[in-house]
């Protein structure tokens, strides 16, 4: 009988200590592992203080002394209680600033994380915008033509060969040209030839017209007018040797003439070819050149392509990281029930403080009220589980 | 002399070497090797192993020696040229036009 208050004051902080543990077990928090801490040296000192109590009790036999001593536990356990719950309310204090303002940082930061993966999605894609514009100009139109520097190679390649075929037909018709120029000249040595005789011939007839003005002069003057004769054809024979030699004159010149055209026709045919090889053969290094870079271009281009999807597919993976947000407030706002259990458990410690009346009546009431905290917050915890717990499960885009 | 002319008994092969530098000094010969053939279904061919240079002349004299084997259903192959020679044959195209013996 007279140890009833302390065994009901027991068991009231045993349920007490079952309230913290619970929510230790359920929170997790180091708040609320330095809140159960404190409660257990409590729970500790008390235990000590009733066990001194009973010693004390054997020592002493008389009625009025354990009157006196209940009446002392009692005190005892009420200042005790106010310690606790001034305790907790400090603690509680702490400990909802804190939640408050691990609930704004994070928000916070999130937002500072979110608009950051937005800002950099949009840097990638103005970048893709521009290297798409610079592979297009590297590989499109140059101008208003549509010359490409691949159909500007290839134009440059045909032009040589079309050069390169002038300059054989150009060779081809100037050997025609000299085999006509050959041809003439055999023609006016054939005329050479020509001349020759007909300048036999008018020695011949000078000869004649000579022998004829002889014979004349033999006649005496039956002969004169022959001898006329004879003179004139003389002087006849004597102009056609000098029109020979006019003629002569004429054709060797042209002769020349003819040489110097040969020599011109000869320029006109040989042409070297050594260079036209060299432009050749560099124009096929600069075709090879041109390929070899357009498959670079087309691989790079096939890795950048490929790049701007993985760089958005690794922002979509960011953003949706940071639902660790949302999660993490739900979390704190559960945590903000709990301490608003204790914060109520407080609240009963106080109200035991304030009524002087009856010790094992409000010690009934405190475990009454204490088990019916128990079943509330196991009911929230209950709740809490069904919302979501990790932040794989789903694809929600939450910005 | 370095237009060697070598003609076979039926008269319808003719082989033509050039020794050295077949250039425009030598169209007068070369000519002469073929412009007197005038065989039908004559086969001339340009024997170019010992040619060192060709300049367009020798391109030209080639397609006017083909010219002529055409006008008598003849026909005209390259046999044998040199590296450098033969570039210049690539360049101007004449695998299209004849038969290059390598």
């Amino acid at each position: 009988m007279k140890n009833k208050p302390i065994l009901l004051l027991r068991s009231g902080l045993v349920i007490v200590g079952v309230i913290l543990i619970d929510l230790l077990f359920f929170q997790m928090s180091y708040l609320s592992i330095t809140l159960a801490l404190l409660l257990s040296i409590v729970l500790t000192m008390l235990y000590q203080n009733h066990n001194a109590s009973l010693i004390t009790l054997m020592a002493n036999d008389t009625k009025n002394s354990k009157v006196r001593n209940e009446n002392s536990n009692e005190q005892e356990i009420k200042i005790t209680l106010t310690k606790i719950a001034s305790l907790l309310s400090q603690q509680m204090t702490i400990v909802d600033t804190e939640v408050d303002r691990a609930s704004t940082l994070i928000q916070e930061a999130t937002t500072g994380i979110a608009d950051s993966f937005k800002y950099l999605k949009s840097l990638s894609d103005e970048q893709q915008v521009m290297l798409n514009t610079a592979i297009g100009n590297h590989r499109g139109a140059v101008d208003e033509e549509g010359t490409t520097i691949e159909s500007f190679v290839h134009d440059s390649s045909e032009t040589l060969d079309d050069f390169v075929q002038v300059i054989i037909t150009t060779s081809k018709q100037s050997l025609e040209a000299m085999s006509f120029t050959d041809e003439m000249s055999k023609q006016l040595d054939g005329i050479f030839n020509l001349l020759g005789q007909v300048e036999s011939l008018a020695s011949q007839t000078n000869l004649l017209a000579l022998n004829a003005a002889i014979e004349a002069a033999r006649a005496g003057d039956a002969g004169r007018g022959f001898a006329v004769v004879a003179n004139e054809v003389r002087a006849l024979s004597v102009n056609s040797t000098e029109l020979n030699n006019n003629i002569r004159e004429e054709i060797s010149s042209a002769q020349n003439i003819i040489n110097k055209l040969r020599s011109s026709v000869q320029t006109m045919a040989s042409a070297d070819m050594t260079a036209t090889l060299e432009a050749k053969s560099r124009v096929s290094v600069m075709v090879e050149h041109v390929g070899e870079s357009n498959l670079q271009t087309n691989v790079i281009v096939e890795e950048l392509a490929g790049l701007s999807p993985k760089i958005a597919e690794t922002v979509a993976m960011g953003i949706r990281a940071l639902q660790f947000e949302d999660l993490t407030r739900q979390a704190l706002s559960t945590l903000k029930n709990n301490t608003e259990t204790i914060t109520a458990l407080n609240q009963i410690l106080m109200e035991f403080e304030s009524d002087n009346s009856n010790t094992n009546q409000e010690l009934q009431t405190l475990q009454h009220q204490c088990q019916r905290l128990i079943d509330q917050s196991h009911y929230q915890n209950e709740q809490r589980s069904v919302s979501q717990s990790s932040m794989d499960e789903g694809d929600i885009e939450l910005f | 002399m370095n237009v060697i002319k070598q003609v076979s008994e039926d008269k319808k092969n003719i082989e033509i070497s050039i020794d050295g530098r077949f250039d425009f000094s030598l169209h007068q010969h070369f000519r002469d090797a073929y412009i007197n053939c005038k065989e039908k279904n004559s086969m001339f061919t340009i024997c170019l192993s010992k040619t060192t240079y060709m300049d367009s002349s020798a391109l030209g004299m080639i397609l006017l020696l083909k010219d002529h084997a055409e006008n008598y259903s003849g026909k005209v192959v390259i046999s044998k040229p040199s590296e450098s020679v033969n570039k210049i044959l690539e360049i101007a195209q004449f695998h299209r036009l004849l038969t290059i013996e390598l």
